[in-house]
């Protein structure tokens, strides 16, 4: 069951006056998510994420294309939509002298909720936000970390299926990115929600999301795991040594090596499987009389894929 | 539903009513302007020696502006906290509609009205011995009403510019309402304006409130069944800038506007 079937979705902002600037945020990006999914948006800035966030999100109408959410045409029904899905931004902001509760609040009685039942929601909610020892304090005396739980507790606050946060850690300290993490994961074991999250943290990305789709100039250029995007890449494993002095010249001629680089007895080789080549590599360098040192393999990171794609 | 109805329209009548309590400026819009205000023009009155009937035909217009003014802004504010506060995505996530927002800060705007209001025809009482309340609940209540639609209808059209230019459209919501309630004769009969002008007057409510509210003054009517005319261009209004407000919020969903106010 999908949450999100969208088709060749395209969006061009037109600003400026009297001459006009175009910028092609989005230029047809198809994307499906299953339901229960927890989905990584990535690309660099300027991709389009946001764009793409915000139109399946309802906030912006696109030029072209069109999309079903949670079974809702994006178009037609975005009422019903509405109702389902939430949304938290990493630069959420709310009005500056209102308390955390009156802020949970007052977005939970634009849902229809009242009475006890809101009062109960968010009880609930600085409680799973570990909010309730700043549950009077006004918003524009929170720190960033607040804010951004705050803005985690507001976004569920209609218990949505579907769940988009942008940069939901953006500037946080790395501890109270953990934990904001373990939120997000926990709201999919614990409730089943559908997750789309947008980030420039290659860590957060390969912890949290199932998959992984990469935008790039409002295009989308690839998605898959993790690994598969890693295997599809086709980056190769990195074999770093450390050995004594004319060892590298050995090496020359092997089979599978895409790049060498030596440098002060390091030697760095790109192969294109580790698993494969590190045996040869190792017998070539003890025939030749070469004493290594050390030695590490490496796998490619996330991280090497998104430089990779969006060179 | 209806209950679902009323929350959402209580969500931004709370939310406007714990903004205003917080700010202590608000007490200077609420009492220092207004006061400020028919002070000056009641001691004007006494300089020029006017007759207690026309003090009190200017002091009406002075009231009555307060009053269209203070209830006005609230409903303004519905959108230019979120323009301030760069929220306003937030609540247009929400499955909420234009008339949620503008109903209920116009009922906050209304509560502020009546206290502007009160004020002032104690003021004008105690310092120019003119007594708006002496006409009774009903016709008093009748003008109240007529001023509060007034301030909705310019209150939800100011709302509209502001979702159509962002801030810089802000100043609208001080500028606005002075054009109208110049238009509508607030120190002088509409009978004065030349031609053009008093044809915009007439298709002003207030000018017909003011002319019903006068009537029971002592002065002539200017209109026939002033009441029925700007009850009528009121309901026609409201459901017009409903519309524009409406149109402009989807022009911001089309444009970006609605996400650049949000960042
Ligand atoms: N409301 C808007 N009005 C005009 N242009 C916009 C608007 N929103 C985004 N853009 C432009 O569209 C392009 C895509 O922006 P978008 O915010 O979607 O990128 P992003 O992938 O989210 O980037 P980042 O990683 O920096 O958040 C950018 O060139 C941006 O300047
Ligand atoms: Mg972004």
């Amino acid at each position: 069951m999908l949450a999100i079937d969208a088709h060749d979705l395209a969006k061009t902002f037109r600003s400026g006056w009297p001459r006009r600037r175009e910028t092609h945020a989005l230029r047809g990006v198809s994307l499906t998510v299953q339901r229960g999914a927890i989905v990584g948006v990535l690309g660099p800035n300027g991709a389009g994420k946001t764009t793409l966030l915000s139109i399946l999100t309802t906030l912006l109408v696109p030029d072209r294309g069109r999309a079903t959410i949670l079974g809702h045409d994006l178009a037609r029904e975005p009422g019903a939509i509405r109702r389902r899905l939430n949304m938290a931004s990493g630069n959420a902001s709310f009005l500056w002298s209102l308390r955390v509760e009156e802020i949970i609040a007052f977005y939970g009685r634009l849902y229809g909720l009242g009475g006890r039942a809101l009062a109960a929601r968010v009880e609930e909610l600085l409680g799973f936000a570990e909010l309730g020892p700043h549950r009077r304090v006004p918003y524009n005396e929170l720190s960033t970390g607040l804010k951004q739980r705050l803005a985690l507790a507001k976004s569920l606050v209609n218990q949505p299926e579907l769940l988009f946060l942008d940069e939901p850690t953006l500037g946080l300290d790395p501890d109270v990115a953990i934990r904001l993490r373990a939120q997000i994961a926990a709201l999919r074991r614990q409730r089943g929600t559908t997750i789309v999250l947008t980030t420039h943290y290659m860590r957060e990305a390969e912890e949290l999301c199932d998959e992984i789709a990469f935008v790039k100039n409002g295009r989308l250029l690839a998605r898959g795991s993790s690994e598969e995007l890693k295997r599809a890449i086709k980056l190769g494993d990195v074999i770093a040594l450390r050995v004594d002095a004319g060892g590298a010249a050995a090496l020359a001629g092997l089979p599978g090596i895409l790049r060498t680089t030596a440098e002060d007895g390091r030697v760095e080789l790109t192969v294109d499987s580790a698993q494969k080549r590190l045996g040869e590599v190792l017998q070539r360098l003890h025939e030749s009389g070469a004493v290594v040192r050390d030695l590490e393999v490496r796998e490619p990171q996330l991280e090497d894929v998104f430089i990779e794609l969006a060179k | 539903m209806m209950r679902h109805e009323l929350i959402r329209i209580w969500a931004f009548a709370l939310r406007n009513l714990l903004m205003a309590s917080r700010n202590v400026f608000f007490v200077f819009e609420l009492t220092f302007w207004p006061t400020v205000g028919v002070l000056s023009i009641g001691l004007m009155t006494r300089f020029l020696r006017l007759s207690p009937a026309d003090t009190s035909f200017v002091l009406i217009g002075t009231v009555a502006l307060s009053t269209v003014q203070v209830c006005q802004l609230d409903v303004a504010y519905a959108v230019l906290y979120d323009v301030w506060s760069k929220s306003m995505k937030h609540q247009f996530l929400a499955p909420i509609a234009v008339r949620h927002l503008t109903l209920g800060s116009w009922l906050v705007g209304i509560g502020r009205g009546l206290v502007v209001f009160a004020l002032l025809a104690g003021l004008a009482w105690w310092a120019f011995d003119f007594n708006p309340l002496r006409i009774g609940g009903g016709a008093l209540g009748v003008f109240l009403l007529g001023c509060f639609l007034t301030a909705w209808i310019v209150g939800v059209l100011v709302c509209a510019l502001v979702m159509l230019f962002g801030t810089r459209a802000e100043a609208s919501a001080w500028a606005t309402v002075n054009l109208v309630l110049v238009l509508s004769g607030i120190y002088y009969p509409v009978s004065l304006l030349p031609g053009p002008v008093a044809a915009v007057a007439s298709a002003i409510p207030l000018t017909y409130f003011l002319d019903a509210f006068r009537s029971h003054f002592g002065f002539a009517s200017e209109f026939a069944s002033p009441l029925a005319r700007g009850f009528g261009l009121s309901a026609a209004y409201i459901l017009a800038a409903h519309w524009g407000l409406r149109a402009a919020l989807d022009r911001t969903r089309r444009s970006g506007l609605l996400l650049k106010m949000s960042e």
